[in-house]
């Protein structure tokens, strides 16, 4: 299935149009380079080690098979940002997804990382995902607000989890959002008999 | 005074109501005018006709209800065929050309301007949004409510979650509605 509503423009905060994209397979090589460019405190928070050949590969091969979805970020034709959702298709949590978001440098605090966001959150209720889950580091202030904008809620802490460069360990918290509500809370508005609707 | 009565009309489930509390919400709320509503559905709660009256005006309203609108937006044919005769002369209908037809009934002067909303919708990935697409609609047509406003009334009324979606369909009715005013 492929997500409807891309590719779309959006005009970020600084004025400046991002357009959003389902990676293709040719943009692997732009990802990676994206990937490498990040730095190295961003690329710890990374699942696998981005600097290692073969890495693109492994990545798009997994979106071939439909396990990732890929949303890219690009501003005048260069990928600024990615989000990811992450599914399984066996097994006992095969209606939960997972989203993962890295938005470059130059692009943070401009509504970037809320945008991939909900677009991933979007195509995930789209997919059939009943639950989206999200990762954040204690420290990831600004992860942690796009994230409860969206709906999720603190579901799970697992202490002193992470270690940052300067060796300091970290909680990490898990983030849920039952998707399923969201939508069936628009349709509901819609239905146009309730009598407070109108409030 | 600059008072504008308007009328939306449609089928439950269409979000009749959401539409009219926005653009209420809008007026009253987000640019400091006065603003009425007044809903009305039938006993179901989905299909059935299902209108609602918003007044918008720069001094107090003292009576809420819409007799003749200035402005009828309309999602039905139904709707059209029901609420067209009430419209002032020189009125102005703003339709969903994909499901309402116009024909004679027009009362002089009056002027019909369609936007196919429910392929913006389904376009944008959820045709639940088609009321989002008709309320920007109506604020780039008529040009009583600024985006700005129009755009904080649609992020305070609809679930957390559905923001940017609906924050796109907003878009995209209103800059139609920009293109259809400066065409016509």
């Amino acid at each position: 299935m492929t997500p409807e509503g891309f590719p779309h423009t959006l005009t970020l905060r600084d004025a400046s149009q991002v357009q959003f994209t389902i990676l293709k397979p040719e943009e692997g090589k732009a990802l990676h380079a994206f990937y490498r460019s990040l730095p190295e405190e961003d690329r710890l928070n990374l699942k696998e080690d981005v600097r290692l050949s073969g890495w693109a590969e492994r990545f798009l091969a997994k979106v071939s098979e439909g396990s990732i979805i890929s949303l890219v970020a690009k501003l005048d034709g260069e990928i600024v940002g990615e989000g990811s959702l992450y599914r399984t298709f066996y097994g006992w949590t095969r209606h939960v997804g997972e989203i993962r978001l890295t938005v470059g440098p130059s692009c943070r605090r401009k509504g970037l990382g809320r945008a991939l966001a909900a677009g991933l959150v979007k195509i995930a209720t789209d997919l059939g995902i009943e639950k989206v889950i999200v990762r954040v580091v204690e420290n990831q202030v600004a992860a942690f607000h796009i994230a409860q904008r969206l709906g999720f809620m603190k579901e799970a802490v697992l202490r002193r989890h992470v270690v940052d460069l300067a060796g300091n360990k970290r909680d990490l918290l898990i983030l849920a959002n039952d998707v399923t509500q969201i939508w069936s809370t628009m349709e509901a508005m819609l239905m146009d008999y309730e009598p407070d609707s109108g409030e | 005074m600059t008072k504008t009565q308007i009328r939306v009309g449609g089928l439950g489930g269409q979000g009749v109501i959401l539409n009219a509390s926005i653009i209420g919400k809008a007026a009253s709320i987000f640019e400091g005018k006065h603003a009425t509503l007044i809903q009305a559905f039938g006993p179901e709660a989905r299909g059935s006709a299902c209108s609602a009256q918003v007044t918008i005006s720069t001094e107090d309203i003292g009576y809420p209800y819409v007799k003749n609108p200035d402005v009828l937006v309309l999602m039905s044919q139904d709707a059209y065929n029901q609420f067209v005769p009430t419209l002032k002369p020189g009125g102005l209908v703003l339709f969903e050309e994909e499901l309402v037809t116009i024909d004679g009934k027009l009362p002089a002067g009056a002027k019909a301007l369609g936007i196919p909303a429910t392929r913006f919708a389904e376009e944008l990935g959820r045709r639940l949004v088609l009321n989002i697409v008709m309320v920007g609609f109506f604020a780039g047509v008529t040009g009583l409510l600024s985006f700005e406003a129009v755009e904080k009334a649609v992020r305070d009324s609809v679930p957390k979650g559905t923001e940017d979606l609906n924050m796109r369909a907003l878009k995209k009715g209103f800059e139609f509605g920009r293109e259809t005013a400066d065409a016509k």
